[in-house]
């Protein structure tokens, strides 16, 4: 299915912008990569940039919700990893697009169907990362922690998921990396978003080359939130070893 | 608060108590594991008991059920049958995780809690129980000192200790809430020997003062022999061989099972049995540097001396060298002269003794206290005596060895 097929049903207006006539810059008139242009016009994406900020947070915070939750009841029935893993792995590999042309009927343009589908996509790097982390826990902490007396709930809280931490974090790295793009696709669903700047104009350079830094900016911040946590989080794993 | 008498059944009242807290009587009755599957039980029919303040240790090849046994005292394992009672209650009346916190557990591979500093490893009962922080501190400060670490581990993670520390740490944690019972299994094993030696002798001068009831799982015949009061051994399919003394085992090993286990060489094991303060020890004559040579002589020859040479001691009774009749040469004897003296702690085991004097090349070795004073001299005759079969009593009870 190509994107033009897709365009119609999903946003308004074309691709381009005709700025021909008013700007009466050469640069701009040219499509080219013009600074001045976009310190000017800075203030058009900002909006788009927070809604865009919105859709990743949102989409990750959810998708994280429900794959600690499933990861978590997966501990004690360990059938439930493989369906699981399987399931979430169809949801990663429907085209987001497809997705988004899918859930029309039922949810309608808008934030909403974004937010299906992106939640979607992180589950399994989420479900994942924290089985992952919790499968890594030695069997002799937990025999150990079992041994003087921690129930079955402080065991998990006390001492597998601070463990797991380190994966845990990592996988929303790479989730809120993933979703911080995909969600340049939202634009199509009505969601808004950065997407929508870099489609309302795709053939001047300035426009698509300053709504992707800011894509890139807000990947590289919530990274970085994410690095602070777990350093925050798990001091232990700095300790230098004797 | 804690005069509870140790055979008194019923819950601690008071379960935040912990100094003096009594040690426990464990008996197992008929204890009965089979794992699914499994063609026999892993644990058939054991029943022992083990009295209140000793070690008792499990010990048999490997897969013969001793892990299985005891970790179904702290309820790691389901029983099949039979009955676990500590201080007369059944630990299945307990709740599995308020039943642990009253067992210390330490296991081979430590098991540290990796995100937790050491102190708060070490206060995890503690923690568990409710106690306030302060008490936590306190005890934790204080068993950091008692297993020989100190108090700048208190905020480092387990990754930056070595091995052995790692496992002072363990036998900490374990310690942390005064348990009446600990369970250990093969807590040493992964240990190099050297460390091995000096955390087990560490560990029996701790039991001394702490006087806890101990079951203490090894493969290990020598290390059994060693840590025991008792000791279980066990055949496959968790069988009760024999239970008894070191020394009985020793002596009169129940089947040729047990025999071959202890070993062909269980007269010489007899040595890790006795140590060198429980022989009578020779007298000899003490002289110091400078004495004149032909006094020296006369006291040879005045008393009637099993040891044919003179011993130079320092100010301190310390000993500093044997002369021979060369060295009497002189008219005055000069420490400097004389030969190198081998020395043993009165505490070492008798096999320790006899390798410090096979070493030296020497028929005798001096015993000294803790501050190192000459107490008297042992004999390589005086060990290997011990070792005659005629003997067996007297190993059995070398304190009552008289002199001949
Ligand atoms: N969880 C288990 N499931 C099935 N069989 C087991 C299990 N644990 C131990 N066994 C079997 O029970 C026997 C005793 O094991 P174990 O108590 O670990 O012996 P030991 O500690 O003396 O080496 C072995 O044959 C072992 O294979
Ligand atoms: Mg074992």
């Amino acid at each position: 299915m190509s994107v033009s097929a897709l365009v119609p049903p999903l946003a308004q207006g074309d691709f381009f912008t005709d700025r021909s006539a008013g700007a009466g810059n050469s640069c701009v008139a040219g499509d080219g990569l013009c600074p001045k242009w976009m310190v000017d016009n800075f203030d058009q994406y900002t909006g788009p940039l927070v809604r865009h900020a919105e859709l990743t947070i949102v989409a990750v915070a959810i998708g994280f919700v429900i794959a600690f939750a499933l990861a978590l009841i997966a501990e004690r029935r360990r059938w439930l990893v493989g369906p699981v893993t399987q399931f979430s792995a169809i949801l990663y590999t429907i085209p987001t697009l497809a997705a988004f042309f899918l859930l029309l009927p039922i949810t309608g343009r808008g934030f909403v169907t974004a937010q299906v589908a992106l939640v979607a996509y992180t589950l399994l790097i989420l479900f994942r990362g924290v089985r992952t982390g919790l499968d890594g826990v030695p069997p002799e902490t937990v025999d150990a922690a079992r041994g003087v007396g921690l129930t079955e709930q402080q065991l998990m809280w006390q001492v597998k998921l601070p463990l797991a931490l380190p994966q845990i974090i990592a996988a929303l790295r790479v989730a809120s990396s993933t979703t911080v793009g995909l969600a340049t696709l939202a634009f199509f669903a009505g969601a808004g978003g950065l997407g929508g700047k870099i489609y309302d104009d795709l053939t001047f350079k300035s426009n698509v080359v300053l709504a992707s830094l800011l894509c890139v900016l807000l990947a590289v911040v919530l990274e970085i939130a994410l690095v602070l946590v777990q350093r925050a989080l798990t001091p232990w794993t700095r300790a230098v070893n004797a | 608060m804690s005069a509870e008498d140790a055979r008194t059944p019923g819950p601690n009242p008071n379960p935040d108590a912990r100094d003096g807290r009594p040690a426990a009587t464990l008996e197992l009755k008929d204890l009965l594991k089979h794992y699914p599957g499994a063609d026999a039980p892993a644990v058939d029919r054991l029943s022992l008991t083990v009295p209140a303040g000793e070690i008792c240790v499990f010990v048999g090849p490997s897969g013969c059920g001793k892990t299985t046994a005891m970790r179904m005292v702290n309820r790691m394992i389901d029983r099949d049958g039979g009955e676990i009672l500590l201080d007369g209650r059944d630990v299945n009346e307990r709740d599995p995780a308020e039943l642990r916190r009253e067992i210390g557990y330490v296991i081979q591979q430590i098991g540290l809690f990796p995100h937790r500093t050491i102190a708060e490893n070490i206060g995890t009962v503690p923690s568990l129980l409710g106690w306030p922080k302060r008490q936590i501190a306190d005890r934790t400060a204080e068993l950091l000192e008692l297993v020989g670490l100190g108090p700048e581990f208190a905020s480092r993670y387990p990754v930056q200790l070595s091995g052995g520390q790692r496992q002072r740490v363990g036998v900490a944690r374990a310690l942390a809430a005064d348990p009446p019972l600990l369970l250990m299994d093969e807590p040493f094993g992964a240990i190099d020997p050297i460390t091995r030696d000096r955390l087990q002798n560490e560990f029996l001068r701790l039991q001394t003062s702490l006087g806890r009831t101990i079951v203490f799982v090894t493969h290990d015949i020598d290390e059994a022999i060693k840590m025991g009061d008792r000791i279980a051994v066990l055949r496959t399919g968790g069988h009760l061989a024999q239970y008894a003394t070191p020394a009985e085992l020793l002596l009169d090993p129940a089947d040729d099972f047990v025999e071959r286990f202890v070993g062909s060489d269980r007269a010489l094991k007899r040595l890790a049995l006795g140590r060198a303060r429980d022989l009578q020890l020779l007298s000899f004559v003490r002289v110091h540097d400078n004495d004149p040579s032909d006094w020296v002589r006369s006291q040879l020859a005045a008393a009637d001396h099993p040891v044919p040479f003179p011993l130079v001691v320092d100010a301190d009774d310390r000993p500093v060298a044997w002369l021979d009749e060369h060295d009497l040469a002189r008219e005055r004897v000069r420490a400097s002269d004389g030969s190198e003296v081998a020395i043993v702690d009165e505490d070492a085991v008798l096999r320790d003794a006899f390798s410090t004097i096979l070493q030296h090349r020497v028929r005798y070795a001096v015993v000294v206290d803790p501050r190192g004073k000459a107490l008297g001299v042992l004999s390589a005759d005086r060990i290997a005596d011990v070792l005659l079969p005629g003997d067996e009593q007297e190993a059995t009870a070398p304190v009552h060895e008289e002199t001949r």
